[in-house]
């Protein structure tokens, strides 16, 4: 008896809080300016009816036009029919009003009938706000397509599907964020992938316990395999071409909501080097930049450095004609030469990111202020030699050569440890520092996919697309490491070649 | 009795002439011209290609072997005479691994100390050196197979520009041919063993190669690779010195490098000992990595733990040698050590296991 009492005065209780709840709900809704309940009557059966929706994410022209005329003058009596007098795509019944409160801030409009307020009609009236499709501009190609991605996921998809149109392409979508609740979406070739990066992929993101995402950089970050690295472990690219021809590879993209960029997975560190113009150029031409794109950027890490080392310990090693240049350039400078890069390489970085920060006209002078003014000053002051000013100035231009971004940020820090280890133990510090790089890049993966394919482990067909492009006759197989279901692209050549003079 | 390995962990068959390949050229290759020539003299190339010979023979035991029991040292053992005295005989296994890796890093560090740094720390050198080491065998099997792969790849032009002494070589100091007697060849192939060891080291990690009947062409060819190396090197040696001129070089192939001479760098020795610490790297890496898989195998103790103290014995002992004679003793120590365990207790091993089979077939 007492038992049963407890359990009704709990239930009592429950349902109360439930209420409270409710309308604590609704009251913090209301508190919102842009929060609009309207009360319509229908003309034909006189019932009547509340709309709810919130006015920043709604188009009222959509309402206005497409919704009100019918819900006022056409006949309906149950919630149900509303379904068949709109010409609304997206319209549903629900029961249950947990769904209201996502609806209303995704840009759904809230109908019930004040007769029966136990059904929910919703129906889609978003408003599009983003701006409009522009020329890629941080992988810009002076070849090839102009336009690059937007913030809006829907733009985006369409971007990729315009290319792919095969209902092989598969988008799966999910929310991440417990405050954003940023729609990120995966996309794939089904049939050309393989399945466990798809599912490592989707754990992975369905993993992320995060309260806001702002970019799909967010994201990149979190699914890296080792978020310890400077390296990259998602390519992130902003055009749809580079996208829908890697997805016909075999990878995976995603695409966040709010984000011009998509990131693709499993990469490669070659494919860092690798800009998308290289596949709109003759393979030849292709080849030769990227073999100077892969040497500058040795060069880049490398050189001061080496500078370092030779003029600190190694002097034997230049031949005599050279060191007496060296020489004269650096009879002036007080500073030893580690002092001596570290100030013209902290210049470099100064004005770089000077550069990077400032708008672009002012940006501009900035370079030429730094490039030319602090450059030439600082030589005829006897700081720095200018023998080394050439190197380093060398070493930043060579650096802007990788087409990804990302990639030439991890550039710009690795020099520095290699500078420190050349002040410790010359080339010996050079050679430690260049082990502790490839044993670095060994043991890091893409997706659980080795980073260094194809060079170890050692895949000679991959070769095809790496140092060198070959041309796209030899492209007929999708790269190995991606271990695809179809592994090629393209039926083998039929024709011989016909013989002279046939 | 199998040792059961991860798919995922296992290496191509292929690899396997990068992983013997790279373990047998160390430090041994800088210097190992004069030690032969003691005794063989100019014949010394002969010796070159009899312990090449033998060292296939070797090759040829120790994989017949390991596919009767299909494992690696330990389980052999474990075959022959069971698990308890195992843990017993393991012990100087483990220990001479240990003085391997210590040889050749207190070598390399000499070389440095000599050659460039006169004031380089041992201690401190080998302490870095071997925290690069444990970074590279926490990364797995398979990075210490790449290290192996890039420290064979990457400075393989060196041996082109072993070629910028020909100009200076004088072939004729080749001739007489077999001007010495055959115990004097044996003798210079005995003395060429420290050079060649490393080969043994497929006895560690036979279990973690994906189709280990596939590799054993790719085994033969490494030892071929080396023996051809060697002989390049080595006729390049004899024709380039004179006999009382190599006998006062201990390192004779950095002395052959100076002579190279590029329009941006002279003294090539620099870079040659600096390209040297990725070469002796993955020697270093496998012989640790060897015998704490040893030590997990027979004591059952992680790897983790045992390579930490396993490193750390290393340090000690790098630390402890100091003269040239001390550390000459120490490699010599390695090379006789190495000697007997690879021409004589491997034959008798093998013999053994021939004969256990036999006995557990009957």
């Amino acid at each position: 008896m007492k038992n049963s009492f407890f359990k009704k005065g709990g239930k009592d209780k429950e349902s109360k809080d439930i209420k409270d709840k409710t309308s604590k709900k609704e009251n913090l809704i209301s508190m919102s300016k842009d929060y609009k309940k309207v009360i319509y009557t229908n003309e034909k059966t006189n019932i009547e009816f509340k709309i709810e929706y919130i006015s920043s994410l709604v188009d009222e022209k959509i309402i206005q036009k497409s919704a009100l005329p019918y819900l006022l003058e056409k006949e309906f009596t149950k919630i149900t029919d509303i379904k068949e007098i709109l010409p609304i795509a997206e319209v549903e019944i629900s029961e249950d009003p947990k769904q209201i409160e996502e609806r209303l801030f995704t840009g759904f409009v809230v109908l019930t009938i004040s007769s029966n307020k136990e059904k929910f009609c919703f129906f889609s009236a978003q408003k599009e706000i983003g701006r409009n499709i522009s020329v890629p501009e941080v992988e810009f190609s002076v070849i090839g397509p102009k336009e690059a991605f937007v913030e809006t996921l829907e733009q985006n998809l369409n971007l990729i599907r315009k290319r792919l149109p095969v209902k092989e392409l598969i988008v799966e979508e999910t929310t991440v964020g417990q405050l954003s609740k940023t729609k990120v979406a995966i996309i794939y070739l089904q049939g050309v992938v393989d399945d466990e990066n798809v599912n490592t992929v989707k754990q992975r993101i369905n993993d992320i316990k995060i309260d806001q995402i702002t970019d799909s950089s967010f994201i990149g970050q979190i699914i890296s395999d080792n978020r310890n690295s400077p390296f990259p472990q998602v390519l992130d690219s902003e055009r749809p071409d580079r996208v829908a021809a890697v997805l016909s590879e075999g990878k995976i993209a995603v695409i966040v909501d709010g984000s011009p960029h998509a990131l693709i997975a499993p990469t490669t560190l070659i494919e860092f080097f690798s800009s998308f113009e290289d596949y709109l150029l003759n393979w030849i031409l292709a080849s030769f930049f990227r073999v100077i794109r892969l040497f500058a950027v040795a060069f880049s890490i490398l050189v001061t450095p080496l500078y370092v080392a030779t003029l600190t310990y190694h002097y034997e090693l230049i031949p005599q004609d050279l060191l007496s240049i060296l020489i004269t350039s650096r009879r002036v400078i007080p500073f030893p030469p580690i002092l001596e890069v570290l100030f013209l390489e902290l210049t470099i970085e100064l004005l770089r990111e000077a550069g990077a920060r400032l708008p672009t006209k002012v940006g501009q002078t900035i370079g030429i202020v730094g490039g030319i003014v602090i450059g030439t000053a600082s030589v005829e002051a006897g700081l720095t030699s200018n023998v080394l000013l050439i190197f380093v100035a060398l070493a930043a231009l060579a650096s802007f050569t990788t087409p990804v971004y990302r990639i030439g940020n991890t550039i710009r820090l690795l020099r520095f440890p290699f500078l420190l280890l050349a002040e410790l133990w010359g080339i010996i510090g050079i050679a430690l520092g260049f082990s502790l790089l490839l044993t670095h890049l060994i043991r890091l993966t893409s997706l659980g996919r080795p980073y260094l394919e194809p060079i170890y482990p050692t895949r000679l067909v991959d070769f095809k697309d790496s140092f060198i492009r070959l041309p796209l006759d030899a492209q007929r197989k999708r790269p190995l490491y991606l271990r695809s279901e179809s592994p090629k692209r393209m039926n083998p050549k039929g024709n011989k070649k016909k013989d002279i003079d046939e | 009795m199998s040792v059961n390995i991860p798919v995922t962990n296992k290496i191509s068959p292929f690899l396997v002439f990068y992983l013997i390949h790279t373990m047998q050229v160390g430090v041994g290759m800088l210097g190992f011209q004069r030690i032969i020539a003691t005794y063989a003299g100019t014949d010394g190339w002969i010796s070159v290609l009899l312990t090449g010979v033998i060292l296939h023979i070797l090759m040829w035991m120790m994989y017949k072997m390991l596919a009767i029991v299909d494992g690696d040292i330990v389980t052999v053992h474990n075959y022959i005479i069971g698990k308890k005295a195992t843990k017993i005989v393991c012990i100087p296994i483990i220990l001479y691994f240990c003085l391997f890796a210590i040889s050749v890093l207190r070598t390399y560090i000499e070389i440095i100390q000599v050659w460039m740094f006169q004031e380089l720390e041992t201690f401190w050198f080998a302490l870095i050196y071997l925290l690069l080491v444990i970074y590279i065998i926490y990364g797995g099997f398979r990075t210490i197979v790449g290290i192996a792969f890039f420290s064979i790849v990457l400075p393989i032009y060196i041996l082109v520009l072993f070629l910028f002494t020909v100009p200076f070589a004088d072939f004729s100091n080749l001739l007489p041919i077999f001007d010495h007697s055959i115990g004097d060849i044996l003798k210079g192939s005995r003395n060429m063993t420290f050079t060649v060891l490393g080969f043994e080291s497929i006895l560690l990690f036979y279990p973690f190669i994906k189709n280990p009947k596939k590799s054993h062409k790719y085994a033969h060819l490494a030892i071929l690779f080396t023996t051809i190396v060697y002989l390049y090197i080595c006729i390049l040696t004899f024709s380039y010195f004179s006999e009382n001129q190599l006998q006062k070089n201990t390192w004779p192939t950095l002395t052959m490098w100076k002579i190279i001479r590029l329009p941006f760098v002279e003294r090539f020795e620099y870079i040659g000992i600096a390209s040297w610490f990725l070469l002796i790297l993955p020697i270093i890496a496998i012989s640790i990595w060897g015998t704490s898989r040893i030590i997990k195998q027979v004591y059952s103790i992680r790897q983790r733990r045992s390579v930490l103290v396993i490193s750390l014995l290393c340090l000690i002992g790098i630390c402890i040698p100091t003269t040239r004679s001390e550390i000459n003793m120490v490699t010599d120590l390695t090379a006789k050590i190495g000697f007997y365990f690879c021409y004589i207790y491997v034959p008798i091993l093998f013999v053994a296991t021939l004969i256990k089979k036999k006995v557990k077939k009957s």
